[in-house]
């Protein structure tokens, strides 16, 4: 049993529609940002441990050569572009401030892109050969989580999941990257996701994609139907246009039925949840043994001047990147790595783009915060628009006064911050904060009590 | 290429937020109010304006020198205080004099609203207790000498005082009820018009519910309140023979619709606002046929003001909880 309006599927409960503005790149086609003159490749740009530069400094490196490896938990590293090594440095960061990164200065002497012949027994591969290629693509969760895909597909094999849900949903407002994703590349993506499923033991294949995007479902439809084996079937799910409609436990109730439960992950009903740009990522991997060296984005919102779908090498400076598109508009106030719903703010255009990051999105205008925010009104609001049905309005008062350890009967922490109460709040209340703070305080009570 | 040194405004997310506000909220609930307040003019005459806009004055004074006094931000323009005045004017009778409502906007905002801690705080629905305090100051003004209303458009105010078609009720039961109507478009449609005595914004059901409908519209409001409101007065008095008379008369449709709904004051989760909405219901019902006064409505969203908080805590949202955990 699925959720289903009409012929279309959504999740259960709450959830918000906030205005899509797709339609600023939504009908680009993805565009190819100039090489940089130089990259510069955060170690650490995953969850697990740091990669360890296998390169000198000075040494000339082609495209798609390995820089670093990814040691036991992480995911190596490869050139972007032909160049000549860096000495690993502190650089700027997106998120960590500065963090120790390889730099690769442009160099045409360096040579071309590496070759990556079709290996003809690419889809009768042993596991343990596919899920190394998969490791050493370097490949990550495209989604944003940027999780080492290796070992989420061992972690799904181990949790014996049978159902592979594809995400095609891209419910963050702005963003079109996953879409035009969708459009250029059905085919790989149907393919990947089937060798996805094979490595983690899943029988079937849902790809979830939301139904303002019709062409896709066309697309990745009509590469279903085209696929050259039966043995694990994949069936495209048209899902409403409705936020978190791509959250993971929202999605695989809305295609599948199944219900996550609060605090635990979809293979706990069985279900692995991949995005559709790791699977294209996926393929060439094992079929090509190509590396992940380019990141496809959204650069979009009212402080861009051309919004684009761009595909630029991983380690190009934000900078470059706005440039492409451009530069940036007057009054452009606010620069958000991924969607607004969940992204995060950057200060600065000075630091590279890395493997988790979906889009770009630069707003003008003052921030929902930036005036403060007022007393709950008990308006209610935020109980209707949560997608798990936690009680924001309970913890928000609790956290304000200092009883942050009787919010966990309020669902503090089970939230995964989708945003939707926050957005809805008249009081303009920093409800998904007020979480944050509740969910760290209990863990730490937690950890206490635990540790005495 | 683009200054790399441009500092961008690091707020934290959602960095999208909905066009609601709650400045936004009141004033929409205030501007639905002014059909029914204008038509209480229209029909008692310029002392039910008096009382709407004394009530008004002290609510908003009251607020701005408590805020002051607590040393607080004025936020008279985020409407609420506005709002309790004018909620307060509406269930009172036109026969009060302006400095009575004036009082009664200064202890629904000092004793209602502020000693709690301001907007968001307070256990009690600020305009009923500003409404309670006035029955229990003036009694003579807000129970006796009703003024009748305008029997047609362009007639003269009638100076007869007389008594609400629910006092009558009581006292006389329903043909001298139907007489004192005395409108020859009929009881039902008097009622449902506005053609009879009453308190100043409560005679007029079609204004009412032209308000209603446009909070609905505006999903500031939903129905489970106020219909559990109507639900539990209909199965309360069904027994008297009279549910629809007891529906169409009285403060009903202003307490359900405007009263009862009050955010601060009624719980927040669906299922406990269905509770809530029967509980004044049958709570005004029980009031209306046994108790000591001809309306009920005040006191029952009072009394169950009382327990929403706790019906909130009772009637959790759900949610997939994991297994064993005790929340």
């Amino acid at each position: 049993m699925t959720q289903a309006t009409g012929s279309l599927h959504t999740f259960g409960r709450g959830g918000v529609h906030p205005d899509p503005h797709k339609g600023a790149t939504s009908g680009r086609e993805i565009e190819d940002l100039p090489a940089p003159s130089e990259v510069v490749l955060p170690l650490l740009q995953h969850l697990g441990e740091p990669a360890e530069p296998c390169v000198k400094k000075g040494e000339l490196v082609r495209r798609g050569q390995k820089i670093a490896e990814g040691g036991k938990t992480g995911v190596p590293l490869h050139a972007p572009i032909s160049g000549k090594i860096k000495p690993v440095d502190k650089r700027p960061h997106p998120t960590m401030a500065v963090a120790p990164s390889l730099a690769i200065g442009g160099n045409a002497e360096a040579g071309p892109e590496l070759e990556f012949p079709e290996d003809p027994a690419w889809r009768d591969l042993p596991l343990e050969e596919s899920l190394e290629r998969v490791r050493e693509a370097g490949i990550v969760g495209l989604g944003g989580a940027a999780f080492p895909t290796w070992r989420k597909l061992q972690f799904a094999r181990a949790a014996k999941v049978d159902l592979l849900v594809m995400n095609g949903a891209e419910c963050e407002p702005y963003l079109t990257a996953d879409y035009r994703v969708m459009l250029a590349w059905p085919a790989e993506i149907v393919e990947g996701s089937v060798l996805i499923a094979k490595m983690a033991g899943a029988t079937r294949v849902l790809i979830g994609v939301e139904s303002d995007k019709p062409d896709a479902i066309t697309a990745l439809s009509k590469a279903a139907a085209a696929l050259p084996t039966r043995d694990i079937p994949v069936e495209i799910v048209p899902c409403v246009a409705r936020y978190p409609q791509g959250a993971e436990k929202q999605l695989v109730f809305a295609v599948s039925g199944r219900t996550v439960p609060n605090r635990q992950l979809p293979s706990a009903v069985g279900v692995l949840v991949q995005n559709v740009a790791t699977a294209h990522a996926v393929y060439e991997a094992i079929r090509f043994r190509r590396p992940l060296l380019d990141r496809i984005l959204t650069v979009t919102g009212p402080g861009i001047v051309t919004p684009r779908n761009v595909r630029a090498p991983l380690g190009a400076s934000l900078s470059d990147i706005v440039e492409f598109c451009g530069g940036l508009a007057p009054g452009t106030s606010r620069m958000i790595a991924g969607g607004p719903m969940m992204g995060r703010a950057l200060p600065r255009l000075d630091v590279p783009l890395i493997k988790g990051m979906n889009g770009l999105v630069l707003l003008t205008g003052r921030g929902p915060l930036e005036d403060g925010f007022g007393p709950c009104i008990r308006c209610g609001r935020c109980l209707d628009a949560c997608p798990l049905g936690l009680e924001p309005d309970q913890v928000s008062v609790r956290v304000e006064v200092g009883r942050t350890l009787d919010t966990e009967p309020h669902g503090a922490l089970d939230c995964y911050e989708c945003g939707c109460c926050s957005y809805v709040c008249p009081s303009s209340r920093p409800l998904v904060q007020f979480m944050q703070v509740a969910k760290a305080a209990l863990r730490r009570a937690a950890a206490t009590r635990s540790a005495s | 290429m683009s200054d790399t040194t441009q500092q961008f405004v690091l707020s934290p997310g959602p960095h999208l937020h909905t066009e609601e506000s709650t400045s936004k909220i009141m004033w929409w609930v205030n501007g639905s109010l002014a059909p029914a307040a204008l038509w209480g003019v229209f029909v008692f005459g310029l002392g039910a304006l008096a009382v709407i806009v004394a009530a008004i004055a002290g609510s908003v004074l009251t607020e701005y020198a408590a805020q002051r006094v607590m040393g607080r931000r004025p936020t008279l323009g985020d409407g609420s205080a506005v709002c309790t005045g004018l909620l307060m004017a509406l269930t009172v009778s036109p026969n009060l004099i302006w400095w009575q409502a004036f009082l009664g906007g200064v202890f629904a905002i000092a004793l209602g609203k502020m000693i709690f801690g301001g907007l968001g705080f307070n256990l009690f629905n600020p305009a009923l207790l500003g409404r309670a305090f006035l029955m229990a100051t003036f009694p003579l003004q807000m129970t006796s000498g009703w003024a009748a209303p305008r029997p047609w458009f362009g007639a003269p105010l009638d100076a007869v005082t007389t008594a609400t078609p629910l006092a009558v009720l009581k006292e006389q039961g329903l043909e001298a009820a139907i007489r004192l109507v005395q409108s020859p478009v009929g009881l039902w449609n008097a009622l449902a018009l506005g053609f009879r005595p009453g308190s100043i914004g409560e005679v007029s059901l079609v204004l009412i519910a032209l308000g209603a409908g446009i909070l609905l519209a505006r999903r500031i409001i939903t129905l489970a309140i106020p219909l559990s409101v109507i639900a539990g007065l209909l199965l309360s008095t069904l027994h008297t023979g009279l549910p629809v008379l007891h529906l169409m008369s009285g403060g009903l449709w202003l307490g359900a619709f405007y009263m009862a709904t009050d955010y601060v004051t009624s719980p927040s989760v669906t299922r406990a606002q269905i509770v809530f909405g029967l509980m004044i219901g049958v709570l005004t019902g029980i009031i209306r046929v046994y108790g000591g006064y001809p309306e009920g409505i005040c006191y029952a969203i009072l009394i169950a003001n009382s327990m929403a908080p706790a019906l909130d805590l009772w009637f959790k949202p759900k949610r997939a909880a994991i297994a064993g955990s005790p929340s």
